[in-house]
């Protein structure tokens, strides 16, 4: 059982969301473990690698694993996707270079996204979190099916004291976002988000959960816009709820 | 920004005809092959041997190559090498001038839209006609396919019935029966006329020399049994190893593709029609098509040679179900043969990068394309690649990240903020200022409202940045408040997961005949168990209730001692069809065949051609009579692939139910080109 973990905040959380942030190191220490915040941390450089950008990708992973090699235990990313990013693409971003392709697979083996850390690791699914009222629950794309992980936010969100949880219809369908994607083709973009919308009222649910603070971000500007009266929100929010 | 194919995807998304249309695709298309998968025991493990297997044949394709090359010329295929389309295009002209050709048939091809094979043999004054209903649909409209299993996935009926009152002067009509029914009609001359069938070819065997050519409606059938010259078009990537693979492989396409357990025809093609063989095309040529093949093989790209051409990743890319198949338009605007996330990677990998790169661009990188996949080929990294100018434009070399140059310039800024915590801090700061700024404009609105050329503003509103930012917080007054957190008891949960034991396909070896008759039946077939004596009997019974006087049947040899004499005694005409009288065979409503074999897990039954069992028995009838030993029904496809004639015929065909489409608005018609009815007699003694 680690007892100290080093929090990879993201840049989208720490830029946007501080109260996200926050809360996910109150959820973190909650379910026993110290949480550190290595202070050279920036960005994963998943926007750069996402838009072809691989040089420019790898300075900010470099930036990445420098900022964490310092300090032990494993690293915790409340982001899907960042977290994927590390744990899968790092391998693909260095691999013509032997000297940061080990540097970055140490890296990617100490890395867990949030909910995967809580359930797999800490063992926890009971945060003691409340919350009163209709939630459902969108499967981000990379954490659903590059992370494999579902059970993991599931499991916590089930725990949840008196939430009505609802199955959100085609859950593991994109939202629309994909970082580079939304800005370059923002009218697939759009359509797609218009389906997540229509399955969200579908649920009847007043906020729809997520792992990845970018579906967070694509979901509400959309409702927002559209003058719609469901939120999304990133599942630290919800557990943090006591 | 390429703005052909910017303009192409307003317009998809602007017509609420293809909107529609599209949605239902999605939507059936997803849900079937989930169904077909659910018949496996362990599909991953399927998926994953079909990776190694399509890995080791692209690893080694010049080996695999060479033994195919020598088994199908061994079996009398005329074998051609083409490096590019320019070369195959030639071979097929002159092949078509060697026979002084005028009419082609062709069944549904992808390399040949790849080639712009139609456009290049009608300039040259052949008559050249696709018979796949979707195909034939879209060349009727002068259009290309939308999709490569569903050409006319983007019609609705009704568009399907205009042209239909336009072209063949049809009534108009809603009815998709009467308009499958009629394009039945209008091709079935075609298929008796025609000097050349066209197909593709699905897999080739190396070990064999195979071509397997799957179709549900029996056009692949007609274009390789009846024109005199067969010619048939496969890129060299399409090989397995042995007929073992080909059977775990057919496990996987018909299921990805349509969510069929088999496609309703699979024809194992060895050779040409021989000297004693009633019928079959006297020519059978194999074009293997290069065209850039060995050049992505030698790139990074080369995973994409793994595709089984199934389309299941067109139907499960949420992008693809926006704007549809002939949105994928290159820099001049023409539509690639290739849409969807696989046609997003093959496109500029074997086009080029400048031409078709963007189309990688348009993909969130959901992963959904990956998942379908049934070899398991990792379409998001692929597109990230030509994303960042790998593998793409190999004989230039010289290919660049092909991101919008604002893009770039932006995430160049980015990255040199990022790199330096100070830098990123200070970034954040302005970022910050820039949205209290805005708050303050917008009177403490949180949101603000970028404009629509941002792209993000298209549709979107956008949160205004923290004026603190976590880093800011944390260091300053959140941490010294957690240093005093509470603890919460942990509690742990030894969900301790067990590896499933691999079984790889359900194991039921009882009730065969009786899983046989649920999945014919299933399939739209019917099966009838009778005593030896009774079979006259059983068959004059369904002539009968048809009205029906003669039918079309192999030789005695094939069939129970003194079947067709007592067939002859109660008034049958008794017809040995071949490949001289397809015309008068073509009249005939009924056909009687023998059953080499049967499969219980898909309801097909094994038909072999060759010396006294003319193919065209079991294809021009409406109505398919098959005659089957209850010891000849096995479990699984596998070992059905084991009985040695499969390899010696010159054409075996596993027939799954009568002939079907579903190609206008997926709604299933059975009877197209091939039988609209199958009655299997399970002859059983006692």
């Amino acid at each position: 059982m680690p007892s100290t973990v080093q929090l990879f905040v993201t840049c989208i959380l720490d830029t946007l969301y501080p109260e996200t942030g926050e809360a996910v190191v109150r959820v973190l220490e909650r379910a026993g473990v110290k949480v550190s915040f290595p202070p050279e941390q920036t960005c994963c450089g998943q926007p750069a690698f996402n838009a072809g950008l691989r040089k420019q990708a790898r300075k900010m992973a470099i930036q990445t694993i420098r900022a964490f090699e310092p300090y032990p235990g494993p690293v915790v990313v409340p982001s899907g996707s960042c977290a994927a990013m590390i744990r899968h693409s790092y391998a693909e971003l260095f691999a013509d270079d032997p000297n940061w392709l080990g540097r970055a697979l140490t890296m990617a083996g100490r890395t867990y996204e949030f909910s995967e850390f809580l359930v797999d690791v800490l063992g926890v699914t009971d945060l003691g979190a409340r919350f009163d009222g209709r939630l459902t629950y969108h499967s981000s794309c990379h954490l659903l099916r590059e992370l494999g992980v579902d059970n993991q936010p599931r499991a916590l969100l089930a725990n949840v004291h008196d939430v009505d949880f609802v199955e959100l219809p085609q859950t593991g369908e994109c939202c629309g976002f994909g970082g580079v994607f939304s800005v370059e083709y923002p009218e697939i973009s759009d359509a797609m988000l218009e389906r997540k919308i229509a399955s969200l009222e579908t649920s009847g649910a007043s906020m729809v959960v997520s792992c990845d603070s970018g579906c967070v971000t694509n979901i509400n500007g959309g409702l927002h816009r559209k003058h719609k009266p469901q939120r999304a929100v990133h599942i630290a929010e919800i557990l943090d709820k006591v | 920004m390429v703005d052909a194919f910017h303009s192409h995807i307003r317009a998809s998304l602007a017509d609420a005809n293809l909107q529609s249309a599209l949605d239902a695709n999605a939507e059936r298309r997803i849900k079937v092959r989930q169904i077909a998968f659910a018949s496996l025991a362990n599909p991953q493990e399927l998926r994953r041997r079909a990776k190694l297997i399509r890995t080791e044949v692209i690893a080694h394709l010049d080996r695999y190559l060479e033994q195919f090359v020598a088994h199908a010329s061994e079996n009398g295929i005329v074998v051609h090498r083409a490096t590019d389309a320019a070369e195959a295009i030639k071979i097929v002209l002159e092949i078509a001038l060697q026979q002084s050709a005028k009419l082609i048939a062709k069944s549904k091809t992808m390399v040949s839209e790849e080639l712009g094979l139609n456009h290049a043999l009608e300039s040259q004054g052949l008559r050249v006609i696709e018979t796949d209903l979707g195909e034939y649909i879209v060349q009727l409209r002068g259009e290309a396919p939308s999709h490569i299993i569903t050409p006319a996935v983007h019609l609705r009926r009704q568009d399907v019935g205009k042209l239909f009152e336009e072209k063949l002067g049809l009534p108009y009509t809603e009815d998709i029966g009467i308009m499958t029914n009629a394009a039945r009609s209008a091709l079935r001359q075609v298929f008796l006329d025609a000097d050349i069938g066209i197909s593709g070819v699905n897999f080739g065997v190396s070990e064999t020399g195979t071509l397997c050519v799957v179709t549900n409606e029996g056009n692949g059938r007609m274009v390789t049994t009846l024109p005199r010259t067969h010619i048939a078009l496969m890129g060299i990537e399409r090989l397995l190893p042995s007929m073992d693979d080909l059977a775990l492989m057919l496990s996987l396409l018909p299921r990805s593709a349509t969510g069929q357990k088999l496609s309703v025809y699979t024809s194992l093609i060895n050779s040409p029609r021989g000297a004693n063989d009633p019928d079959g095309p006297q020519e059978r040529h194999l074009i293997l098509v290069d065209n850039g093949r060995t050049a992505v093989r030698e790139s990074e790209l080369r995973e994409i040679l793994y595709c089984i051409r199934c389309g299941a990743c067109l139907n499960a890319c949420p992008v693809f179900r926006e704007i549809g198949g002939h949105a994928y338009v290159g820099r001049d605007g023409e539509a690639s043969a290739y849409p969807g996330p696989i046609g997003s990677v093959v496109s500029p990998a074997l086009f080029g990068q400048l031409e078709f790169g963007h189309l990688a661009r348009s993909s969130s990188l959901c992963g959904a394309c990956r998942e379908a996949c049934p070899v398991d080929i990792d379409l998001p990294k692929l597109l990230l690649k030509i994303r960042a100018g790998i593998g793409v434009n190999q004989n230039r070399n010289n290919a660049k990240p092909n991101a919008p140059a604002i893009l770039a310039m932006g995430l160049g800024l980015f990255t040199v903020a990022a790199t330096s915590p100070r830098r990123f801090a200070f970034a954040q700061w302005l970022v910050g200022l820039f949205g209290s700024l805005a708050t303050l404009l917008a009177k403490g609105d949180p949101w603000m409202h970028l404009p629509a050329f941002s792209g993000w503003g298209y549709s979107k509103d956008f949160p205004r940045p923290a004026t603190k930012t976590f880093r800011n917080r944390y260091f300053t007054q959140f941490k010294s408040a957690l240093d005093e957190a509470e603890k919460l008891p942990i509690q742990s949960d030894p969900s301790a997961s067990s590896i499933t034991k691999i079984d790889i396909l359900q194991n039921h070896a009882e009730n065969l005949l009786q899983r046989f008759d649920d999945e014919l039946v299933a399939l739209g077939g019917k099966l009838s168990i009778c005593p030896p004596g009774d079979v006259w009997q059983k068959i004059l019974e369904i002539l009968q209730a048809h009205n029906i006087h003669e039918i079309l049947a192999w030789d005695e040899t094939y069939l129970p001692d003194t079947l067709l004499e007592k067939l002859t005694e109660a008034g049958v005409k008794i017809i040995f069809p071949t490949g001289e009288t397809i015309q008068t065979s073509s009249q005939v409503r009924a056909g009687l065949t023998g059953a080499s074999a049967a499969i219980a897990e898909t309801g097909s039954i094994l038909v072999l051609g060759g010396p006294g069992r003319p193919l065209t028995a079991s294809l021009l009838p409406e109505i398919h009579i098959a005659l089957l030993r209850e010891k000849d029904v096995y479990e699984q496809l596998g070992q059905v692939f084991q009985i040695e004639e499969i390899r010696r015929a010159p054409t075996a065909v596993l027939v799954s139910g009568p002939s079907r489409t579903a190609d206008i608005e997926m709604t299933l018609t059975i009877g197209v080109h091939g039988p609209g009815e199958l009655q299997v007699i399970c002859v059983v003694d006692g």
